[in-house]
């Protein structure tokens, strides 16, 4: 099914492309995350979905039904797109009542119906007690339910989430995302959520799309984004562990490829023809007395049941996880274990000279 | 779902923006634009021997001199009290400051001949609260404040509270931590005080001086009632002697002079913007309140000096001025027997022309504040969400017919609208005042408006317009119930100085037309000090009243609003 569609949207703000040349499709049903560091244009692609930016060039697509292209666009009005902004964005002049019947007051819908239909989205979101109260009264979290509210009472063809939990405590945002996914669940609504957060991104979504300079650099599930990251940007932002350049690959075959880093020939996975680096997983950095690569602690701290260890390792730096404290300065022996190897399209141009150095 | 052009968004909302600038510029900016206008053409052409026989002649010189002393003076006076007071109520712990600064702001918004009148009250030789405690000076000796000094003095009072509402708005952009690393190093209170605290608010000091400089440079009222008996003229009074003397045959004439005060003022306005720009530079950084001083034992001390003076400024003027209203004619002393309400009933229920300046001046400030409060939400909204080079071009002009002396502005209206085609003319009329009210008042009620819808998320009206709500709608639901305290505020604050108005108004009005500052003008002007003070009293009534409104609804508007709330 064709949900939502980006055909080379690009857009500029006073001369730098927020936006370049931006193609994607999101299926109908689909939890999508845009996540990428702040000004990577992942919001500026947002608010171009809801109809508040024009793209300068390309096209945005709905169902089939062309949003904005270089001739028409349709305003933020006729779009049918509930969106929850960082802020909220509840009118502090209505009750939560208020501001969930709203969008339906502006449709015209009669009073029994909008009744009905906003009782409904209350009790899905579990705001029935509070629906004379005013936005001033709630707490962050509750506030948060009402602008969910407010967006999914008009029975919206793509919900867009602006950062919805970063005004939100550690605690109460674990709640809200169990709320989010139960949500999507039960409506099956397409749903875009923007967040730098790369924690939220990767346990809510179906697929995420790495964001970076107004490009998607990667569009894929979590667990691939982790596994198999396509560039240097998206193995450094998404997880944990360490970018290596690669030298010496062999032909690679069903998947395989020998490379030769940190001095060590071995085996990585791989589906290019030629890798130019090596994502090191902490878990694919194990430490191993018989192991042919030799590290110096420089840094160790606790993260709740293990510790993660800084490791200097031939001119490189090295991420790992122990189960026990290591000393600053310790040698230790390491082995990698089918890492992934990717070739990066900006270093590609510049890798066989590197590979000569 | 309809498509549009893609360039339509942007359109349609164009179209109301030039719907509305346009009135806003031609009645708004247009008179001031057409005195300068006319300075332009005075400049190039024959007139230009005019205007320079007139800037030559002894009685502008003179009036030139004596605007430039006065206003100087009473902005030193002004700077001397208002600086006490921000200092004290901003960096110190004494208590009641709501209360002081209330009573600080009263003398601002009560009319300065109102003013005058009520000092007038306490000295001189027929002060009936004097003779009434017999100790009033003997008959024949002169009233003090006819001169010079009683001027500056009265001017000081009157806009010590531009220099406090300045200066305390530079203190709290201190940052807190600058204070602080001082204290680290080691310096105490008073130390920190003239080392760190003085020297970084300077800039907002000279500022606030600057802009007390402009307003009383404008000031009608009080050298009116102060310098004509005395015949000492500043501009605006030598400009209002001209023109009620001569008639329109001086027109070209006066209009040189509104243009030769009109740039003393903006050069004093020049001033204070590039003493409030140097404010900005460097003070990065959390503001907070700077300082708390503890005053310990001396609190009760600094109190009772703060409102001692409050009492000696505002209290006893406004105790002489009412003691006068109540006693039957001019000169008996006020005891129980003799007191009567006889004055208040005559200039609120019998006088003709009282009743009708009361209908009047209601009828104007009422008709402004409606009419800018419909226009200002739309216009700055527009100016907020619709930036273009002309909303900012209106934006910065919008200060000039407000923070011109009043005379100018009159001038202007008169040349603006005095021959219209088809030989129509708007003077003499009432509606020539109300525009000219429209013009200097609109920065009163736009600012607070603009403070509002600057506060207000635009996700808000994004919220609403993802609900299917279109623009008019928006405005309608969201941004207009959100901005309307705001507008409220601002709206008492435009009744409050239009119905007292007398500057522009004592050059406006004629027969029939008269406003309530220019009857208390005129009633002291031919002798009758009790019906005056009585129709004075009941204006003073109402404004406190007012101010009292805006002041308990204060923590229900937003930030900024109330003048002086900061």
């Amino acid at each position: 099914m064709a949900g939502l569609k980006f055909c080379n949207v690009s857009k500029l703000y006073a001369g730098t492309p927020a936006l370049d040349g931006i193609n994607a499709e999101i299926g109908k049903g689909e939890f999508v995350a845009l996540l990428g560091p702040s000004g990577c244009g992942k919001t500026t692609l947002l608010r171009l979905t809801a109809g508040f930016e024009v793209p300068d060039k390309g096209r945005v697509t709905l169902d089939d039904r062309v949003l904005a292209d270089g001739g028409s666009f349709v305003p933020p009005e006729d779009r049918n797109i509930g969106i929850v902004f960082q802020s909220y964005a509840l009118w502090p002049h209505k009750s939560v009542a208020g501001n969930v019947s709203y969008p339906l007051e502006v449709k015209g819908i009669s009073l029994s119906e909008r009744k009905r239909r906003v009782a409904e989205a209350l009790d899905l979101t579990g705001l029935t007690a509070f629906a004379d109260r005013s936005p001033a009264q709630l707490s962050g979290g509750q506030r948060q339910r009402v602008a969910l509210a407010r967006c999914l009472v008009a029975d919206p063809r793509a919900v867009l989430l602006d950062e919805p939990l970063a005004n939100l405590d550690l605690a109460l945002r674990g709640a809200m995302q169990e709320a989010f996914t139960a949500f999507h669940q039960r409506t099956g609504a397409t749903m875009v959520y923007v967040t730098h957060d790369q924690t939220e991104a990767l346990a809510l979504a179906d697929r995420v799309a790495v964001m970076e300079k107004g490009r998607i650099r990667q569009f894929a599930a979590p667990e691939d984004l982790y596994d198999k990251p396509q560039d240097c940007f998206v193995a450094g932002f998404v997880g944990d562990g360490a970018v290596l350049p690669v030298r010496d690959a062999s032909a690679p075959a069903a998947g395989h490829v020998r490379i030769n880093v940190l001095g060590q020939e071995i085996e990585a996975r791989s589906q290019t023809l030629t890798p130019t680096h090596v994502c090191v997983r902490p878990e694919q950095l194990r430490i191993d007395a018989e192991g042919p690569i030799s590290g110096r602690v420089t840094a160790c701290t606790y993260q709740g049941g293990r510790f993660r260890l800084t490791l200097a390792a031939h001119g490189a730096t090295l991420i790992t996880h122990a189960p026990v404290r290591a000393s600053i300065g310790d040698e230790l022996r390491l082995s990698l274990h089918r890492p992934w190897t990717f070739c990066d399209p900006s270093a590609s141009a510049s890798a066989p000279v590197e590979a000569h150095a | 779902m309809t498509a549009l052009p893609a360039n339509s968004i942007s359109r349609s909302s164009d179209r109301l923006i030039s719907l509305l600038l346009l009135p806003v510029i031609l009645i708004a900016l247009g008179p001031i634009l057409r005195l300068l206008g006319e300075g332009i053409s005075v400049g190039t052409g024959a007139p230009l021997v005019h205007a320079a026989e007139v800037l030559t002649r002894p009685s502008t010189l003179t009036a030139l001199q004596h605007s430039l002393v006065t206003a100087g003076a009473g902005s030193l006076i002004s700077v001397l009290i208002g600086s006490a007071f921000a200092f004290v109520v901003a960096l110190t712990d004494i208590r009641a400051k709501a209360a002081l600064v209330f009573c600080l702001m009263i003398p601002m918004i009560i009319p300065p001949q109102i003013t005058a009148l009520a000092w007038m009250q306490v000295t001189g030789p027929s002060s009936v609260l004097l003779k009434t405690l017999g100790i009033a000076p003997p008959l024949g000796s002169p009233q003090p404040l006819y001169s010079a000094w009683g001027i500056s003095l009265l001017l000081g009072i009157q806009h010590a509270s531009i220099i406090f509402l300045t200066l305390r708005a530079g203190l709290r952009m201190i940052p807190g931590d600058l204070v602080e690393a001082a204290r680290i190093a080691g310096a105490r209170g008073w130390r920190v005080w003239a080392q760190i605290v003085l020297p970084l608010s300077l800039p907002s000091l000279a500022a606030g001086a600057a802009m007390t400089f402009v307003t009383a440079l404008g000031n009608f009222g009080i050298p009116a009632m102060l310098g004509i008996p005395a015949r000492y003229s500043t501009l605006p009074t030598l400009i209002y002697q001209r023109l009620a003397g001569m008639g329109q045959s001086v027109l070209a004439e006066v209009a040189v002079l509104a243009l030769l005060i009109g740039m003393v003022a903006i050069a004093g306005v020049m001033m204070g913007r590039l003493f409030l720009r140097r404010r900005s530079y460097g003070l990065v950084g959390l503001s907070s309140q700077p300082l708390s001083l503890s005053l310990g034992s001396k609190r009760p001390v600094v109190e009772t000096v703060l409102w001692g003076f409050i009492f000696c400024t505002l209290v006893l003027p406004l105790l002489a001025l009412v003691s006068t209203s109540l006693i039957p004619a001019y000169g008996v002393p006020l005891t129980f027997e003799s007191a009567t309400l006889k004055a208040w009933a005559e200039v609120l229920f019998r006088q003709p022309v009282t009743k009708r300046a009361y209908l009047n001046s209601l009828m104007l400030a009422a008709s402004a504040a409606v009419i800018l409060m419909a226009v200002s939400i739309p216009l700055a909204w527009i100016m907020s969400r619709r930036p273009t080079r002309l909303t900012r071009a209106v934006d910065t002009l919008v200060d000039l017919p407000y923070a011109l002396p009043g005379v100018v502005l009159a001038i202007s209206c008169i040349l603006a609208f005095m021959r219209l085609p088809f030989g129509f003319t708007l003077y003499g009329t009432l509606t020539i005042i109300l525009l000219a009210y429209l013009s200097r008042f609109l920065v009163v009620m736009l600012r607070p408006v603009q403070a509002a819808i600057g506060q207000m998320d635009p996700a808000m009206e994004e919220a609403a317009a993802s609900s299917g709500a279109r623009l008019g709608r928006r405005l309608m639901d969201i941004v207009l119930p959100l901005s309307a305290p705001a507008a409220a505020a601002g709206a008492i604050l435009v009744f409050l100085t239009a119905v007292n108005e007398l500057t522009v108004s004592a050059l406006l009005w004629s027969g029939g037309t008269e406003t309530l500052g220019v009857v208390i003008f005129n009633l002291e002007d031919s002798g009758d000090t009790v019906m005056a003070s009585a129709l004075a009293s009941s204006i003073v009534a109402v404004v406190i009243g007012l101010m009292a409104v805006v002041q308990l609804s204060a923590s229900r508007l937003p930030k900024g609003t109330v003048p002086w709330q900061g």
